[in-house]
């Protein structure tokens, strides 16, 4: 009974949470008129499909966006997830020198506005060669500090015996890291990917800043060809803007999956 | 023998941070490095030259009011951290056993996190609208006569994105905590279940001291976060009305990118990460009070 | 505090960040189109990119089309920049890495004044057989850099109010031919019902046209080089903006128009305003009577004068879409010619959103046909005669960004009661004097 309160509770906090995005879903169907239009209408008058069809098939190309898109995150996710594994583990789990020290840094860096280092990072990406191409959102993409921070808190709670009884056996760090860490971490990791893959799908300022060519685009810059001269076209930005939460819908349903099986052995604790 | 496995340890040590280390060096500390020599400059982005003004752009920089300002939005806008986490931890409670539909629930609590901003800022716009708005007319329904004027008022505007932050970051709170929550024994929550006097005191005394290490993670990861927050203000108010929303992060965008002045720009960008690191340590120093690790 | 120069530093890095970058350029334009090289220079394909704010839909795709069917030998393809913040910053960022934009442009004097500073645009006096002066007329003048010109200005700016007619006449009034803002507070309240307010205007163009209008002549600094936004004449007219939004509410005050994102045009076209005091971009709005439907004929008024007798008042005007060639480009000479035809007419297909062009070569008959296109019956078409071709003073948006941006932020305050007139005046007056002593 009690159970059954709660969740009645909870699915009211919950349409409050997903308030805003019926709102964008139900303008996507609407006709311009009725964006303004109060007392506000669920369900349009005349719905239109039109501006979901012209997401894909109007003059900015959405599936190359999509693919850019996809491109991008995937390889930052996978990217930055193994290589926040790996520092985590040598950041938790190995004694040495200067290793507290390094680790300090590493939160500072994470302190960084983003604003101020995109001039310097224009600088070096076109020294490099790296401006107008999608190798200027993959590479700082690959390297996250939230992630290893994330992952260190995992790591360190951990019980000490597991690695020493694998290491008296003769393992390596890399082997205990590989065999043992890596699939015990698989909640933690999942997490982690959800919420990097929701960094690089979102962003908007380094992809408006280091990409030019428009068949580089992302979905997130492609949102800015509705904002028309002196006004907005909103529903088809609802509409785009809808069809941009598909990918990260389905990342999270299938991440939610491995938390929910690795749940039994996992944690996030410091 | 033991000086060599000493050796090799360490060696090991740095095999393992090198790749990230070398990455977060390269695009974020050495970028940063060049703007903080960038502070003691005048440098016009994309002017080709630039003086040395010494410490000028900082004595600027005490006597602006409008520094001042977006600090105190700042600091209220961040108020809507531990609100998150807060309600994040109660949430997660509930998620984490008590309710049928688990996965629909947490994906629901979730979908917020994952949004494209541009778009929803503008929902948010339409909901707090002070005619007719649904908050308004939810709230005159209830028979305030005289609801707040919201993003029209200098005085309330802030507070609207102080909502929109703790509706944002609230599902990563809640999944971050889930997990945290998987680590405590079953016993101890099935006691939750007795009754009222009880479940406050497992919450209290057990479940809460327990994740507390998350707790510290999840406030100071978020006041980051917040505090590097541009997006949204540009998007909904865009710092206004007057200077009611201009927080740090738009100030410093706007004078290096609409006022094209790097060099104060970059200098504000130093005193907010004083402020960021301030903050960090206060929380890093206090955490002894109140973070148990087991 | 002594000064040393680190110029040399950025230098450096800007010159390592385009010696490396240069090979990129050259496989990414340039070269794409050589088939027939071997016939000489004439076969060769050169790519131009331009650069602009407009959406490519509202006419530049098609001017870039007509262009390179007519000229096989300079391909020109049209990138669309959103005209804001960001905007400008990935313009600029693209023109510092000198990549991929050829021609460019500029919407505002201060930021063409910027790029011509750091040498990305083309001084385009060698260019002589092309009388810039003779062309465009007098308002070309407003858009020379150190008394040079860098940027072409296309574009006729027209400011008016747009009216009614309909309205009007039901209330009886004739269309205003020189009017003040407290004529304009008249008309308003004879136009507005349970439905429509009298009138309305852009909160940026507002203040513009108030203010920097009333202190074209005087100057909006005093010899002493102070500010002279304490001026007597802004205190009035802000006194007479705010009593038309709070008072008289003839006008919707400031606070509906920015949190709903209240669209004017939108407003206007569909009988909720009746007088809008805009300019000629609301011809592609108007003109769409698909997703605008309106029953009503439009016509037109100058833009108000503050107060009667008012002598030194200007109109907002001038020229503007000032066009630039990027220095760096590979292809000045064939960006020039390109540049040659578009301010001379190719242009043209723009005309329909209001963009009409300034030369005196291109066909002004045609253009006007364009603007109105088959809706002649819904434009009143002699107050439209009268605005476009009247002889008034005019004066351009000079102000530097940060200047602007003060105003606003003070004036806005006074607009939603946040502080007093004279808070709002002296706040500007102080922040605009401290942004003086540091430039």
């Amino acid at each position: 009974m009690r159970k059954l309160i709660s969740t009645i509770v909870m699915f009211m906090f919950a349409l409050i949470m997903i308030y805003p995005f019926l709102w964008m879903i139900s303008t996507s169907f609407k006709q311009p008129f009725e964006v303004f239009q109060s007392p506000f209408q669920w369900i349009s008058d005349q719905p239109t499909l039109k501006y979901h069809e012209n997401v894909w098939t109007g003059t900015a190309s959405f599936i190359t966006y999509y693919w850019n898109s996809l491109k991008i995150s995937i390889i930052s996710t996978i990217g930055a997830v193994f290589f926040a594994a790996v520092a985590a583990y040598g950041f938790s789990r190995i004694e040495f020198k200067g290793r507290d020290t390094l680790f300090l840094i590493y939160l500072v860096a994470m302190m960084i506005p983003n604003q101020i280092i995109f001039i310097p990072k224009f600088i070096m990406f076109n020294a490099l060669g790296l401006y107008n191409t999608h190798w200027a959102l993959i590479l700082p993409g690959l390297f996250t500090v939230l992630g290893v921070f994330m992952l260190r808190q995992f790591f360190i709670a951990v019980p000490k015996d597991i690695s020493e009884s694998a290491m008296l056996d003769g393992a390596g760090h890399f082997s205990i890291f590989l065999r043992i860490m890596l699939p015990m971490a698989k909640p933690s990791l999942a997490t982690l990917a959800i919420i990097d893959f929701s960094w690089h799908w979102n962003d908007f300022e380094n992809a408006l800043i280091f990409l030019l060519d428009e068949k580089l685009y992302t979905v997130s810059l492609g949102l800015q060809s509705f904002v028309l001269e002196n006004s907005v076209d909103y529903n088809g930005m609802m509409a785009a803007a809808t069809a941009g939460m598909v990918p990260m819908i389905i990342v999270f349903l299938i991440g939610q999956k491995f938390i929910v099986e690795g749940l039994a052995s996992s944690a996030v604790k410091g | 023998m033991k000086l060599n496995w000493m050796r090799r340890q360490q060696l090991v040590g740095y095999m393992f941070i090198a790749p990230n280390m070398i990455g977060v060096t390269a695009f974020i500390i050495l970028p940063a490095l060049f703007s903080i020599f960038l502070a003691f400059t005048n440098w016009e982005f994309p002017q080709l030259s630039a003086d040395f003004v010494g410490m000028s752009n900082f004595s600027r920089l005490v006597q602006d009011e409008v520094f001042y300002n977006s600090l105190k939005n700042t600091l209220i806008f961040l108020g809507s951290v531990p609100i998150s986490v807060g309600l994040g931890f109660l949430a997660a409670l509930v998620l984490n056993k008590s309710v049928y539909f688990k996965k629909v629930l947490r994906t629901m609590f979730f979908l917020p996190y994952i949004t494209t901003g541009v778009a929803i800022a503008f929902v948010w716009m339409l909901i707090f609208q002070p005619v007719n708005g649904p908050v308004n007319t939810l709230l005159m329904n209830l028979g305030i006569s005289n609801p707040p004027g919201w993003l029209s008022s200098t005085s309330s505007a802030i507070f609207v994105f102080d909502i929109i932050w703790i509706w944002f970051l609230l599902g990563y709170n809640i999944i971050i905590y889930l997990a945290a929550l998987q680590e405590i024994s079953s016993e101890q929550l099935e006691a939750s279940k007795i009754d009222g006097a009880r479940l406050f005191h497992t919450v209290r005394y057990v479940i809460w001291p327990l994740v507390s290490p998350t707790t510290l993670f999840l406030l100071m990861t978020g006041f980051i976060v917040s505090i590097k927050q541009m997006g949204i203000f540009q998007a909904v108010t865009n710092g206004g009305p007057g200077d009611s929303t201009t927080v740090l992060s738009l100030y410093i965008y706007k004078t290096a990118f609409r006022y094209y002045d790097m060099g104060y720009a970059s200098a504000i960008s130093v005193a907010l990460l004083v402020i960021i690191i301030l903050i960090t340590a206060i929380q890093w120093i206090a955490q002894k009070k109140w973070v148990h690790y087991s | 505090m002594k000064k040393k120069s680190v110029g040399f530093v950025v230098i450096l890095m800007i010159v390592a960040a385009l010696s490396a970058c240069s090979s990129n350029n050259n496989n990414s334009q340039g070269t794409s189109g050589q088939a027939g090289s071997s016939n000489g220079s004439s076969d060769k394909v050169v790519n131009l990119t331009f650069w602009g704010g407009v959406p490519a839909e509202a006419g530049p795709q098609e001017i870039v089309d007509t262009w390179n069917k007519q000229n096989p030998n300079i391909q020109v393809t049209y990138v669309r920049y959103v005209n804001d913040d960001s905007g400008n910053l990935k313009l600029d960022t693209a023109l510092v890495s000198g990549q991929n934009v050829d021609i460019f442009a500029n919407y505002t004097k201060p930021l063409l004044s910027k790029r011509v500073s750091s040498g990305a645009a083309l001084d385009l006096s060698p260019f002589s057989e092309y009388n810039i002066d003779d062309k465009m007329g007098a308002g070309a003048k407003e858009w020379l850099v150190d008394d040079k010109y860098y940027a072409l200005p296309t574009k006729r700016n027209m400011h008016f109010v747009w009216l009614n007619k309909d309205a009007l006449d039901e209330a009886g009034l004739p269309v205003p031919t020189d009017w003040t803002l407290a004529d304009v507070e008249k008309y308003a309240k004879a136009l507005q019902t349970d439905t429509r307010w009298g009138y309305a205007s852009f909160p940026f163009w507002r203040d513009v046209v108030s203010f920097d209008g009333s202190l074209a002549v005087q100057g909006s600094v005093k010899e002493d080089g102070t500010s002279n936004f304490d001026a007597p004449i802004v205190g009035e007219a802000l006194q007479q903006q705010y009593d038309m939004m709070h008072t008289s509410k003839v006008s919707p005050p400031i606070s509906l128009i920015e949190t709903t994102k209240m669209n004017l045009i939108a407003e206007f076209l569909g009988n909720k305003v009746a007088m809008l005091n805009a300019g000629e971009w609301v011809f592609r709005d108007a003109n769409n009577l698909t997703d605008y439907p309106r029953d009503f004929t439009a016509a037109f008024a100058p833009l108000p004068r503050m107060t009667e007798g008012q002598d030194d008042f200007r109109y907002l005007g001038g020229l503007g879409d000032a066009i630039a060639i990027n220095a760096k480009s590979e292809h000045t000479k064939e960006a020039w010619e390109f540049l040659k035809w578009y301010a001379d007419g190719g242009m043209l297909p723009q005309a329909a959103g209001g963009r009409i062009p300034a030369s005196k070569d291109a066909d002004q008959a045609k253009a006007i046909e364009l603007l109105l296109g088959d809706l002649k019956d819904k434009y009143d078409l002699e107050s439209l005669e009268r605005v476009l071709s009247n002889e008034l003073p005019t004066f351009q948006v000079s102000l530097p960004q940060e200047v602007l941006d003060i105003r606003t932020e003070e004036f806005d305050k006074y607009y939603i009661k946040a502080q007093s007139l004279e808070e709002a005046i002296q706040n500007v007056v102080k922040r605009h004097n401290e942004f003086l002593k540091r430039n």
